[in-house]
């Protein structure tokens, strides 16, 4: 019974910690190594980098970074195309519909090398760990429930519920005609 | 009714048989379920105290951590994140769990003593405060361990402390642990009200009640009118975060403007909150050790009052430098110096009583002598920057860190370390050692003085508040590296003060029941009290009644002694209106607590915690108020 409260605490101590932790300041090889990603042939789909799985899977449920992946959205003007999620010259985000995958590895490769009908390429302008956080961010935009760890509302106009209000759309769209 | 039937009162019981059948009633039950469910004002206030004075240990070690980080330029100590955590910590430690409780904690312990009352008015609701503020403590620790500690600074301005920009959910428990604080407070503030109010000693007019309580009567309407205001505050701010509300949003037509009016209305009367108290405290110890009655009773209550309420009207001082109207600042500019008055009327009257006394000088006399020149200093720095133009230059530097450090630790905490002093007697039954309490006083005095003044001159030469670090080419090394120094010596002080304290415990000098020779009704029973307060409710016939009376002092009988049984007085003039009872133990009031700590964290994560949580905590006040069928249930 001890042994299980205490299993209990250290699970919720390492559960927090890692939803908390704010890594200010990646080691180098650590960032040369989360830009390892395996895509297929097609750049859909393939294998993360090993170190993702290392770090403890950091883009996916840690608050600070989702929240660094919010803020990369507005700074570098993905609204400019994708508005706040719900598309306008870019394709939307919310509907669950992806052209080009949802899986981490293909969204890091279309925020990198960028993709046809527009998508620019962003590895010049970003740093890996950057693109890393933006991918995290994007993987919570469309999802049908929230995480605790997801952004909340910003000091703006509001178009669609905070990402931690999911679901932003009440149902799956239509696909998007190519 | 026979005299076999009716209840036995205490004038039917022979006086050497009274003590064991009041305590009887009154006790509290041995062992694990019985410590939980007492809801005996001094063993509540005991824990109260301690608890507090843990939390100060706790927020003391960070601050030395703050001055170790800062003793060199390019520290290297903590992180800059950690920095922010931990002065955030700091501060929110020490107003919301230190300097607030531990003010309410000696309330509740001393004024039914005081009053010459057996119990707190509503001790339930006592024992309730104390397991919630007990619980928003461990919140706010646990999270801290689990870096999750809040980073937004004590006063968790938005838009930092909003959803765009405080990720995760530290901000979030920084918000709700001020619900917790603040649910303590105005429960202990409510009890204290119709503790002064209706349970006097008989004879205890309005002209007659000990200062202290005055002050902790004063204090719990303040407590009573500003917490709702952070309360607010506080509750808008989580739900802009969780639910995304637009409180705090201008964009949706909220105002950021808005949580800064909020929190100093609140903010700025908690500072009172903290020093009426301890202005009390001092009026209150001072007759003992210079041998005569206060001077000036009437000016010093006026000026508590006159305190209390200017202290509504000037929270926008804070808040000189967002760009308010100049009427505006001038007006708060006025009221703030204002307050100087007040303030210098019951600095007078204490002088004078000294002046015409004849000092004693015990170690409580010294922190009191040391609270003089250290407030003093403090209310000086106070003026300045309440004028606009001078504030405008030292906003946000580490001159005001100076200021309200001179007006907190010289304002309060030198008065509290006298009262503990002072009333540890009472409390314990041992004294605190003489030897090491001068010891105390020095190094305290000394270090404190020594660590804080220079912090002066380096806000004056710039160096701003809440920095982690600062380089090496800014000129402001030398005073860093002597007062992070002079640092050592005041924890020094505080040290030998916890050991003195623990030590004394076991193996101070047994005190008897007056060992000051003071006159308030707190001194006429044992040390420490038996859980009925006083055999026999004292009768007051001056102000200072153990003074006034120098032989048996007058009771008051009549009181049941096979329930607990209290006597209730008129406001005014506590002429006996009625005989009323008093709760017994019960451990709903910390089920209660549990379940409402349950609900408030849960709605850090969820806002239907509330709607689930809301299930347990009317199930446990179900619990709570459900009759058992005791005597204290007739009326």
């Amino acid at each position: 019974m001890r042994a299980v409260a205490i299993a209990g605490l250290a699970a919720l101590l390492a559960a927090g910690c890692q939803r908390e932790e704010r890594d200010l300041r990646l080691d180098p090889p650590v960032t040369a190594a989360l830009d390892q990603v395996a895509p297929m042939a097609n750049a859909v789909g393939g294998a993360p980098p090993d170190v993702l799985g290392a770090l403890g899977e950091p883009y996916e449920g840690n608050a600070y970074n989702l929240s660094e992946g919010k803020r990369l959205y507005s700074w570098f003007n993905c609204k400019g195309c994708h508005a706040d999620g719900g598309g306008a010259s870019g394709p939307a985000l919310l509907d669950g519909w992806w052209r080009y995958g949802s899986d981490p590895v293909s969204l890091f490769v279309t925020l990198r090398d960028g993709r046809q009908n527009g998508m620019p390429a962003y590895g010049d302008k970003l740093t890996t760990e950057q693109i890393w956080q933006l991918v995290g961010y994007l993987r919570t935009v469309g999802v049908s429930s929230a995480s605790f760890a997801a952004p909340s509302r910003n000091d703006e106009m509001q178009s669609r519920p905070a990402e931690n209000r999911a679901p932003a759309s009440a149902e799956l769209g239509t696909p998007p005609s190519r | 009714m026979s005299a076999a039937s009716s209840p036995p009162l205490d004038i039917d019981i022979r006086h050497e048989e009274l003590d064991g059948r009041l305590a009887e009633t009154w006790r509290t039950r041995p062992g694990f379920w019985g410590a939980l469910a007492t809801v005996d004002h001094k063993v509540i206030g005991r824990r109260y105290i301690a608890t507090a004075f843990v939390f100060l240990i706790l927020g003391g070690i960070l601050a030395l951590a703050m001055r170790w980080q800062l003793a060199r330029p390019e520290g290297r100590l903590v992180s800059p994140d950690l920095y922010n955590q931990i002065f955030t910590m700091h501060g929110a430690n020490m107003m919301f769990l230190f300097a607030v409780p531990v003010m309410e904690a000696m309330a509740v312990y001393l004024v039914p003593l005081m009053l010459g009352t057996r119990n707190i008015a509503f001790p339930r609701l006592n024992a309730f405060s104390y397991w919630i503020y007990l619980a928003g403590g461990i919140l706010l620790w646990v999270s801290f361990a689990l870096n999750m500690g809040p980073d937004i600074g004590w006063f968790g301005y938005v838009p930092l402390s909003g959803p765009q920009f405080s990720p995760g959910k530290r901000a979030d428990i920084w918000a709700q642990m001020i619900t917790f604080t603040e649910i303590a407070a105005l429960a202990v503030a409510v009890e204290i009200v119709v503790t002064v109010f209706k349970q006097r000693a008989p004879g205890m007019t309005l002209d007659r009640i000990p200062l202290f309580v005055w002050a902790m009567l004063v204090t719990s309407f303040l407590v009573m009118l500003a917490m709702p205001a952070i309360m607010v505050a506080s509750t808008s701010l989580i739900l802009d975060r969780l639910v995304g509300t637009h409180f705090y949003n201008p964009a949706e037509g909220g105002d950021v403007l808005l949580w800064q009016h909020l929190f100093w209305f609140f903010g700025h009367p908690e500072v009172y909150i903290i020093f009426l108290p301890a202005t009390g405290m001092i009026s209150s110890m001072l007759p003992a050790f210079v041998r005569r009655p206060v001077f000036g009773y009437l000016p010093l209550v006026l000026s508590m009052v006159t305190i209390g309420i200017l202290s509504f009207g000037l929270w926008v001082h804070h808040m000189f430098t967002t760009g308010l109207p100049r009427l505006g600042e001038s007006f708060f500019t006025a009221s703030s110096m204002a307050i100087a008055v007040p303030a210098g009327v019951q600095i007078f009257c204490w002088i004078a009583t000294i002046w015409d006394g004849r000092p004693v000088y015990r170690t409580p006399f010294l922190f009191i002598l040391a609270f003089f020149f250290t407030f003093v200093l403090g209310g000086m720095t106070g003026v300045m920057v309440a004028s606009v133009p001078l504030d405008t230059q030292v906003h946000d530097t580490y001159f005001v860190v100076a200021h309200f450090h001179y007006v907190l630790i010289g304002g309060a905490v030198f008065p509290l370390m006298a009262a503990i002093y002072f009333w540890y007697p009472k409390m314990v039954g041992r004294m605190m050692s003489e030897r090491i309490g001068r010891w105390v006083a020095g190094l305290t005095f000394v270090g404190f003085n020594l660590a804080f003044f220079p912090m002066h001159i380096l806000g004056l030469q710039g160096m701003p508040r809440r920095i982690y670090t600062y380089q090496t080419d800014v000129p402001w090394s030398g005073l860093n590296l002597f007062v992070s120094l002079s640092t050592v010596i005041l924890a020094a002080g505080f040290l030998l003060f916890f050991i003195d304290a623990v030590r004394s415990a076991r193996r101070g000098e047994p005190a008897g029941e007056n060992p000051w020779g003071a006159p308030s009704l707190e001194w006429a029973t044992t040390s420490p009290p038996p859980p009925y307060n006083f055999a026999r409710i004292p009768v007051v016939t001056g102000r200072n009644p153990l003074w006034d009376e120098r032989g048996d002092m007058p009771v008051a009988s009549g009181l049941r002694v096979d329930r607990r049984e209290l006597l209730i007085t008129s406001v005014a003039d506590a002429i006996p209106e009625a005989r009323d009872s008093s709760p017994r133990d019960s451990i709903w009031p910390f089920w209660a607590a549990i379940a409402t700590s349950a609900m408030l964290i849960g709605s850090i994560f969820s806002p239907w915690a509330v709607v689930w949580g809301s299930i347990p905590v009317a199930i446990t006040l179900v619990g709570w108020f459900w009759p058992k069928g005791t005597p204290e249930d007739d009326a």
